[in-house]
């Protein structure tokens, strides 16, 4: 499967590259992702337990980083398995900077096998969309703060918002 | 094809529904008519740990007239929307969907309400309970809330639903004055899911003329959606051949079609443009 699309992120080229290759920030960026460690120069260990509504899996797998061209490209490698399939495939990232912020580009192709790719191929392209979005928003987010400045909640604007109309909606329900 | 393991409660009332969800936010799942929750248990690809059954709430499958609102229940299965009398005079867009759906043990099994809160992007109410504007009520540890199925659809399987609702009822404004509906479905030959699928609510003047149109498509992108390019390219118009070839090119603007091994991002969005205008002929040779 041909994976392509474009993120526009509000944060200089450098500092976008600097998250990409960065464990830590990758960990938080990535949806579900439990650990993530590096195991080698440029290759990493991963725990991703993740899903879209009631599907839900636990994948564990490698991640390689190769062709580095700070602060213009680079190629990851994935090969990972998991309860529901397994899924083994390659990307190119090409950031491009633009008057208000970076233009991240990537295109890949990844193949998915098992139970997930036999009954679910209808869903596959649509999951993978929605997570790149998740994973590219978290991402503008981490490079949009300082180096060294606390790192932002992804899930807390969400979780405020949701208390919120909770209290909304248990005070309406007083009247 | 062996679930995993996991606690099954049939509570008798609503009540006793949600505060059993609240007991286990992340494990607990609802089961309705189960015919989206169970084949992906069975494959090991959803592992709930409690599944909390309102199926056997009776006195959630309704439907009946109230003012000017047509009131559905939950757990009403499809053959029940299917085969309704009041439907199929009030507003026969319902029956209609209800009747391209899988296959007659889906239909007699399978929900409204399941089908909605699961938001398959293939699935055929979303399509239809958007081209009505219906209000979906849902139930939770705090009460009722409401929601507008425009914003109900967030993306792939996933809704405005918090851990811990229900939904309760699906609310659809009577249709009045002269309108016409239809459903329109190319339906993948092995799962009888839509590939496409377009449902169509027009609204007519005295003249003839489009006063309004609201059309729902699903199977196209990763959720259902409102093709509001085609309605305004439509509203104004006199409905004929033209100007419905024209409104349905709009159908695909700003969605990135999707793509899988039976049909293409391209050969679905040509799919639905044809199926657009047929649908929106359909409607206009039922307006009544």
């Amino acid at each position: 499967m041909k994976l392509e699309g474009t993120h526009q992120l509000d944060a200089p080229r450098e500092r976008v590259y600097q998250c990409l290759v960065d464990p830590e920030v990758l960990q938080r960026c990535i949806p579900g992702c439990e650990r993530l460690e590096k195991t080698a120069e440029n290759t990493f260990a991963a725990t991703i337990r993740t899903g879209v509504g009631s599907i839900k899996g636990v994948f564990n797998g490698t991640a390689r980083l190769e062709d580095l061209r700070e602060p213009e490209h680079l190629r990851i490698v994935v090969d990972g398995k998991g309860t529901p399939g397994f899924l083994k495939g390659s990307g190119d990232l090409d950031l491009e900077q633009g008057e208000n912020g970076t233009k991240v580009s990537y295109s890949g192709d990844v193949q998915v096998g098992g139970t997930i790719a036999s009954v679910g191929q209808r869903m596959i392209q649509g999951t993978a969309k929605m997570m790149a979005t998740q994973f590219f928003t978290s991402l503008g987010a981490e490079a949009a703060t300082a180096v060294g400045e606390p790192p932002p909640q992804h899930g807390f604007f969400r979780t405020a918002l949701r208390w919120f109309s909770g209290w909304l909606r248990s005070i309406f329900r007083k009247h | 094809m062996i679930p995993a393991q996991f606690d099954y409660q049939a509570p008798a009332t609503l009540e006793e529904a949600v505060s059993l969800l609240a007991s286990d936010l992340d494990g607990a799942k609802v089961l309705a008519g189960g015919h989206s929750l169970i084949p992906a248990m069975k494959l090991r690809l959803a592992q709930p740990q409690l599944l909390v059954d309102i199926g056997r709430i009776k006195s959630l499958a309704y439907i009946r007239e109230e003012g000017d609102q047509i009131l559905i229940g939950a757990t009403t299965t499809h053959y029940q929307l299917e085969s309704s009398d009041l439907l199929k005079r009030i507003c026969p867009l319902l029956p209609e969907c209800a009747k391209s759906i899988g296959d007659v043990q889906v239909r007699n099994k399978g929900t409204i309400g399941g089908s909605i809160a699961h938001s398959d992007p293939a699935g055929d109410w979303p399509a239809a309970v958007l081209a009505l504007g219906a209000d979906l009520v849902l139930v939770g540890p705090n009460g009722d809330r409401t929601v507008k199925a425009e914003d109900f659809f967030v993306d792939l399987l996933t809704t405005d639903l918090q851990p811990g609702e229900i939904l309760r009822e699906i609310r659809i404004k009577k249709p009045s004055g002269r309108f016409g509906q239809a459903y329109q479905k190319v339906p993948h030959p092995a799962s009888g899911f839509a590939v496409v699928g377009i449902a169509v609510h027009l609204e007519l003047g005295d003249d003839g003329s489009c006063k309004s149109a609201a059309i729902g498509v699903t199977g196209v992108g990763t959720k259902a959606y409102r093709a509001k390019g085609v309605e305004g390219s439509l509203t104004g118009t006199n409905l004929d051949d033209d100007a419905t070839a024209t409104a349905a090119t709009h159908v695909c603007d700003g969605i990135d079609p999707n793509s899988d091994l039976y049909a293409s991002g391209e050969y679905r969005c040509h799919l639905a443009q044809v199926h657009t205008r047929r649908a929106i002929q359909a409607a206009k040779a039922n307006v009544q």
